[in-house]
């Protein structure tokens, strides 16, 4: 009988310790107002953003720092930001800009035209003697950049090798963000660590895996923010970023997965919703086996059923695509574009005229990767809707990595589709370096499928070329109907980026360009 | 003693190499290479060659392995790409965060599977047998995970008891206090899973000791059933169950990735698979032999134990 009373015991001292813990954590502290809680995706690399390429990363650094130019609040047109006007030469590869005076950085040093000479030096010039922060993996964003010149304190040149259109919306990607020089020189390596930039929240605590924590900049030059402080806190399990939103751990929460979205109807939780540059395409081999002729392409396109992908597998959490440039750089998005309609019977037709009735595919899935939202089911139902038609696809998924190592260069003698999503800055860049002939995989580009269409080659580099935007707009509206009527890829999805916030946030919207700004919001 | 201690560290030597070994050339064979990794959609052959490069992988693959084996040898594991930081530095606050998580996860699993063990053998075939046989194989065949998940909906969204995920608070005193209301649910959902396999272990140690001669001795002595169970079978028992605990340490150790990454915990599997995911060699490379270290220290920790413990295990 002993036993037992040992184990009552034990009960007895279990409960007691239960108790007590349960008594320190019943007292669940509400977050504090003033103090915006973020819950993010994953752990920053760095808040250098030089040596950073995940928007994960972007949606810090918008908020410590400045570009010379930044996107226009809702959209994707370039104003002015540290810089406050600019002009280009005739021929668009001189760009002078005027810099903003009286900014500086939170470490406390002026910016003026050094640091900006001194960044681009930095990023670019092999030589310099803090190249070896880096490295810096979107350097090539600004490879067209010959030389950066101060003309005075308040003043820089910027020397292109030829006329580079995107070159003022690459500076207001995050790749264009104007570090301190001083922080640089003072912190080396770990400047990552110990960032320093002119934005609306300096930077105060980096907490390994817990939480990074910025500060309002009270002398910020565009007006100092409502919030206190923001805490980003990396949680990467979307289940759990999904109960912490629910459990009140944080107050804003982004990517939110589409199964979650039901959870917040109703008056405690606002949804957001945002259309992006983002386009969620197949690449489909142009070069041999049944996607060589371009009927068996068209007939793909219509037989796979995009308004089911996107409203029954993603939940309503993108729009169909129509073409291969993303209706959010709205300038340049050429309207008259209708997506392919869900018409298995002109599939069909389409086969039996090109003879390719039970072709054979192989199909590269991944399992998961930046933008690529739902692969695997998504890859799962495009096969359904192609086999449905008389394709016979055949699946192979590879981890993210591997599958970017796989098809990067090129399908060819290895399958006949795959799946991509790209997320981009400026028009240009996608179908530059996925469309033309010239940015075939083994001329360093990322055009798989190869492509080649020669009207498409001229107008995109002439375009390119181009600094008059409503000149460019024509030339890129054009290409997307010629490259719809080719149809080297299936147009599948455009992903819309969604963020979930409590009803205590006010002043919150998401931007187009997929960053997060922060400097209007207010938390009760 | 000490020749043996010493004997068992200098054996262990060609373990940990041969473990560096295999992760250096698991992390080289792998598909994909970081430079990709980081570079995403915009890995073409000509930006991946620039940016492994600059990141040193380009250098022979033997080459590679020496200059990490030596520069790891006077203690420089490297810097991680992924978090631009000290290899070192990172596993080292990881590891903390892993061995608290474990650590009481490991405490308690031995004490209430070791007492379940007792009480279930002692009571063969009774109530309390059957119950507390149900009730462990429930724990055995439940993931660990999904028992995670469920605790965070009842116990953090429904009844906000304790908070959802992480260590310490994001405001607030970082006190004792806050880390147990962080560390219960992680460390109970652990617990669940190696309780149940001590539990079965130690009941059928203490059932084969139980059925000696020096119990019944004891009982013809007139020690009291208390005595006999804990002081006497318990005791012998002890050196069959100190091995399985030594090898249930390395299955917390394992277990505990899930859990960090339903819990956020900040440890080092969570470290490990993300480091995995972005190719970030360096980082997955040390952290495996900085935990093939540990966890081969411990072991030798463990016989150590066991050889004092029984004085016919030969030192």
């Amino acid at each position: 009988m002993r036993l037992f009373e040992i184990t009552r015991r034990t009960l007895l001292a279990t409960t007691a310790a239960a108790t007590l813990v349960l008594g320190s954590g019943a007292a669940m502290a509400q977050t504090p107002p003033g103090v915006l809680i973020v819950g993010q995706i994953a752990e920053p690399k760095a808040l250098d953003p030089a040596a950073v390429t995940a928007v994960n990363d972007f949606r810090i650094l918008m908020n410590v720092y400045d570009g010379l130019v930044s996107y226009k609040d809702g959209t994707l047109e370039v104003e002015p930001a540290l810089a406050t006007d600019w002009s280009i030469s005739e021929d668009g590869t001189e760009y002078t800009f005027n810099l903003r005076e009286g900014v500086s950085f939170h470490d406390g040093s002026d910016f003026n035209a050094d640091s900006v000479v001194f960044n681009f030096e930095r990023m670019l010039n092999e030589d310099h003697a803090y190249h070896n922060t880096g490295p810096f993996p979107l350097s090539f964003f600004f490879s067209a950049v010959q030389k950066v010149e101060k003309l005075d304190a308040h003043t820089v040149k910027f020397s292109l090798n030829a006329p580079y259109a995107p070159f003022l919306s690459n500076l207001a990607y995050p790749t264009g963000l104007i570090v301190s020089p001083d922080a640089v020189q003072q912190h080396g390596v770990d400047f990552g660590r110990n960032p320093s930039g002119t934005g609306a929240f300096k930077f105060a605590e980096w907490r390994s895996n817990e939480a990074v924590v910025v500060e309002k900049n009270a002398d910020y030059w565009g007006g100092a923010p409502e919030l206190d402080a923001v805490v980003f806190r990396p949680i990467t399990d979307a289940s759990t970023r999904t109960a912490e939103m629910l459990a009140g751990g944080i107050d804003l929460m982004v990517e939110v997965p589409p199964v979650a979205l039901s959870e917040f109807q109703g008056n405690t939780f606002t949804v957001h919703e945002q259309a992006g540059p983002h386009v969620w395409f197949l690449i489909l081999n142009t070069k041999e086996g049944p996607f060589a002729d371009k009927r068996v392409r068209q007939a793909a396109n219509y037989a796979i059923n995009k308004e089911a992908i996107v409203n029954d597998v993603l939940e309503g959490t993108a729009e169909v695509a129509a073409g291969p440039t993303p209706p959010a750089f709205a300038w340049a998005y050429n309207d008259d574009l209708t997506p392919y309609p869900y018409s298995p019977e002109k599939a069909k037709e389409l086969l039996a005229e090109a003879g390719a009735e039970g072709a054979e595919l192989t199909f590269y899935v991944t399992e998961g990767g930046s933008g690529m939202l739902d692969p695997i089911t998504m890859g799962t139902a495009i096969q359904a809707d192609l086999n449905a038609v008389g394709f016979k696809v055949n699946i192979e998924t590879y981890e993210w990595n591997t599958f970017l190592g796989k098809v990067n260069p090129g399908l060819e003698g290895k399958a006949d589709m795959a799946e991509m999503a790209w997320m981009t800055n400026d028009p240009d860049t996608l179908p530059f370096l996925a469309l033309r002939t010239e940015a075939w995989p083994d001329k360093g580009g990322f055009n798989s499928g190869y492509y080649s269409n020669p009207k498409v080659d001229d107008l995109l580099e002439t375009a390119r070329a181009s600094t008059d935007q409503s000149e460019r707009a024509k030339l890129y509206q054009e290409m997307q109907t010629i490259v719809q009527e080719d149809a080297p890829w299936v147009f599948v999805a455009n992903w819309k980026q969604n963020a979930v916030a409590s009803d205590r946030v006010e002043g919150f919207s998401l931007q187009p360009s997929f960053f997060l700004l922060l400097d209007d919001v207010k938390k009760n | 003693m000490t020749g043996y201690i010493l004997k068992r560290i200098v054996s262990a030597i060609p373990v940990l190499l041969g473990i560096s070994i295999i992760v250096f050339l698991i992390m080289a064979m792998i598909p994909g290479d970081p430079a990709t990794a980081i570079l995403g959609s915009y890995a073409t052959p000509e930006n991946v060659a620039k940016l492994n490069s600059d990141l040193g992988l380009d250098k022979p693959l033997v080459q590679r392995y020496f200059i990490w084996l030596g520069n790891m040898l006077q203690g420089d594991f490297g810097r991680s790409f992924s978090l631009n930081r000290e290899v070192l530095e990172e596993v080292q606050d990881r590891f903390g965060a892993t061995l608290v998580l474990a650590g009481t996860a490991f405490v308690l699993c031995s004490l209430l599977g070791v007492a379940a063990g007792v009480v279930s053998a002692s009571r063969q075939y009774g109530l309390a047998d059957k119950l507390i046989t149900f009730v462990v194989l429930l724990g055995i065949s439940i993931p660990s995970f999904f028992i995670g998940m469920m605790m965070i909906l009842i116990f953090a969204v429904n009844l906000r008891w304790f908070p959802v995920s992480g260590m310490w608070p994001i405001y607030g005193a970082r006190d004792f206090s806050a880390l147990i209301s962080h560390l219960t649910l992680p460390a109970l959902a652990l617990t669940v899973v190696a309780t149940g396999v001590i539990a079965r272990l130690s009941r059928s140690a203490m059932l084969e000791v139980l059925r000696q001669d020096f119990i019944r001795t004891a009982r013809a002595k007139g020690v009291s059933e208390h005595g006999v169970i804990w002081r006497h079978a318990l005791r012998a028992a002890m050196v069959s169950i100190i091995p399985i605990l030594g090898i249930q340490a390395g299955f917390v150790l394992s277990g505990a990735v899930y859990i960090e990454i339903v819990f956020q915990w900040p440890g080092i599997g969570r470290m490990l698979v993300d480091a995995i995911l972005k190719r970030d060699i360096l980082l997955v490379q040390g952290g495996v032999v900085f935990v093939a270290a540990c966890y081969v220290l411990f072991n030798i920790a463990v016989d150590v134990a066991q050889s004092l413990l029984d004085p016919r295990i030969k030192a």
